[in-house]
């Protein structure tokens, strides 16, 4: 079957559509219209990508399969830690929110937890130390602040 | 001979002791992430570069950095391939046909010690053939307008996919969202663009963030969704015994494999896989029935490896002198120039001499740092070879972050950065390439510039672009890169295909 590419081509179809529009809504620039505007090149790519999208909707390519059973989960756990790696980078600092990262990635990955958060909490301080003392780059230390040297 | 005074002075530049240093730290560096499992050349480049930034490294230093990572990525690609009959990267699927069995034959030490020479060989001969074209090149571009530039963008990306690519449509659809999103950002008139009054969006998307995105973060999820976490089986290495006469052996064998590699390096459409590919074809007709190919032959590993590292060579000489890549791993070099303020193209062997002429040296250099390290140190590379992907990866992830976090501590260029990973892993599933995405980032602006400069010109008579005999040329080979794969392509992946299938008996290659 081929219903990745119909779809995608019609979801860019929409894209082209809603991109060329935007490009249709942007103000004359300072001092008149000229041959050429702001909205020339967008618009140009709008139309180039609508025309191959439909292409893409008439000859699709057979479909890779999507993962929906497990993996397809566990790939959803690998990006929420992804977005609370980086939403708690700073507040818990980089040591302890690298140590949960990593570990957690590695573990979903097929490690022993216990190894997992190991490698992670040594990934987290190795990195953090070179990156104070050797490459003088701060990274935040969050939580653990109260071990900084002033 | 005024090259001859340039290069000299570039060695001046590349043998400076902490630029020499960063060389050996890049060369060791690329060939680790050659090496490793998960770890492509673009990706590792990739994510060296927001580290290069933090660091404060000068132009030249951050450059020549690179530029070794990127050279011994190309060496780095062998060992698996030798070893474990996987390549490491695209290009090295080649050396699995003779290096493999080679290694049965408990030979693996010499036939890692023959592609190390040979991979040296190779990019020698093709950086001599750099030096020697691209300030011709370089001078023809100058005549270029801006029209002949407007259709050299678009030749760059038609023949990105390559004649050997799958779908160019899907090649033009990459090229387009990632020209979009270059356009993103208050341009050059003052107007805001799709910036949905978010003050983050002014400036534009950092195409850093987009590189790492797009190939760190999707690898870590292609991997984690082909549950290919666990280790591979250690490898021992028997003890090297390389006669002078086995040297002797494949060093023809290595020269045509290096000038077939440049060629094929040079010319758009082509690319490293073709370079190894026809290195291998070629050798196994020059030999004829004296060779025994797929079978251990050490020049059947000699000459796709000499292809492979000429053509990646070769592959600069149209990103140094048109600022046009044609490859995944110099578009990401493209991308480190543009960020440290240097416009490639034609003007930069004038404007930035000193720059160009360091990174060749320091690549003449690098070569020779990389035949040093990679003959006595190969066995710490294969003990790394062993690190299973499921520590790997989460750290490599974790370095994308540091990385980006750096360049402006914030936490906003993080979702970001996870956003366009998540994107990468989509797009990737629907066969849509990545590598022209990266392009249309970094040459948007570019692109933009030239047309409205060319509107200016003719005052808004669209027919300029196909005006001169030149700009006509380009559109036509453009045309060509885009029709070519649908008449060509099914062969040449077809007996691409046949050859390593029939050898190697194991078909999954890329």
């Amino acid at each position: 079957m081929a219903f990745n590419d119909r779809i995608f081509g019609i979801l860019l179809i929409v894209l082209a559509v809603a991109y060329g529009w935007g490009a249709s809504q942007f103000p004359e620039p300072f001092g008149g219209s000229e041959s050429i505007g702001p909205d020339t090149f967008p618009t140009l790519l709008a139309v180039v990508l609508g025309l191959s999208s439909l292409y893409l909707i008439v000859r699709p390519d057979p479909d890779n399969a999507w993962p929906w059973s497990r993996t397809g989960i566990e790939l959803i756990v690998a990006v929420i830690v992804l977005v609370l790696y980086a939403m708690l980078l700073e507040p818990l600092g980089f040591i302890i929110s690298t140590t949960l990262a990593v570990g957690t990635l590695c573990w979903r990955m097929g490690a022993a937890p216990l190894r997992a958060y190991l490698v992670g909490a040594v990934a987290g301080v190795v990195v953090f130390l070179l990156f104070s003392f050797a490459l003088d780059l701060a990274l935040p230390l969050g939580l653990l602040s109260f071990l900084e040297v002033s | 001979m005024e090259t001859l005074g340039f290069l000299i002075d570039g060695f001046g530049v590349a043998l400076a002791p902490h630029n020499l240093m960063f060389a050996l730290l890049g060369a060791f560096l690329g060939t680790l992430i050659g090496a490793l499992p998960g770890l492509g050349p673009a990706n590792g480049v990739a994510i060296l570069i927001p580290l290069a930034f933090s660091l404060g490294l000068a132009p030249e230093t951050a450059l020549i950095m690179l530029t070794a990572v990127y050279a011994g990525a190309m060496y780095g690609g062998r060992i698996s391939s030798i070893l474990l009959n996987i390549p490491g990267d695209e290009p090295a699927m080649m050396t699995c046909l003779d290096g493999y069995p080679m290694a049965q034959q408990g030979k693996a030490a010499e036939a890692l010690a023959i592609s190390a020479i040979a991979s040296f060989i190779g990019s020698l001969v093709a950086t001599v053939g750099l030096i020697l074209l691209a300030p011709v090149l370089a001078r023809f571009a100058l005549t270029f307008g801006p029209a002949e530039y407007f259709a050299l963008f678009l030749l760059a990306f038609a023949t990105l996919g390559g004649i050997t690519g799958k779908n160019p449509v899907k090649t033009v659809v990459a090229a387009c969202l990632g020209l979009m999103v270059a356009t993103v950002g208050i341009d050059s008139t003052g107007v805001q663009r799709y910036t949905f009054g978010t003050l983050e969006l002014y400036e534009g998307i950092d195409f850093i963030i987009a590189i790492v995105g797009l190939f760190a973060i999707s690898e870590l999820l292609f991997f984690i969704e082909e549950r290919a976490g666990g280790g591979k089986a250690k490898m021992v290495v028997n003890k090297l015994k390389l006669s002078w006469a086995d040297i002797r052996n494949i060093l023809p064998s290595s020269l045509r494999g290096g000038v077939l590699g440049f060629i094929a390096g040079v010319l758009p459409g082509a690319g490293a896989s073709l370079g190894s590919f026809i290195g291998y074809t070629l050798e196994k007709k020059a030999v004829g029935k004296k060779g025994y190919f797929g079978e251990g032959d050490p020049r059947g590993v000699a000459g796709p490896e000499a292809g492979n590292n000429g053509a990646s060579s070769g592959a600069l000489v149209p990103m140094l002198t048109l600022g046009v890549p044609g490859s995944g791993t110099t578009a990401v070099l493209l991308a480190l120039l543009i960020s440290l303020n240097i416009t490639p193209g034609p003007l930069m062997f004038t404007q930035n001499a000193d720059i160009v002429w360091g990174v060749i040296a320091a690549l003449l250099i690098g070569n020779f740092l990389l035949l040093i390290l990679n003959i006595p140190l190969v066995g710490i590379f294969v003990k790394l070879l062993s690190v299973p992907p499921m520590f790997l990866l989460p750290c490599v992830t974790m370095i994308a972050f540091v990385g980006i976090y750096s360049i402006s501590n914030t936490t906003f260029d993080l979702y970001f950065m996870v956003a366009f990973g998540v994107a990468g892993y989509v797009l990737r599933k629907l066969d849509i390439p990545l590598v022209p995405i990266i392009l249309g980032l970094l040459l948007g602006p570019e692109m933009e510039k030239n047309l409205s400069h060319a509107m200016g010109i003719s005052d808004g008579d669209w027919s300029i672009l196909w005006g001169s005999g030149l700009a006509i040329g380009l559109w036509v080979f453009a045309g060509l890169g885009l029709i070519l794969p649908y008449i060509v392509g099914p062969i040449l992946r077809r007996r691409m295909k046949v050859t390593t299938a029939a050898a190697a008996g194991n078909p999954e290659g890329d």
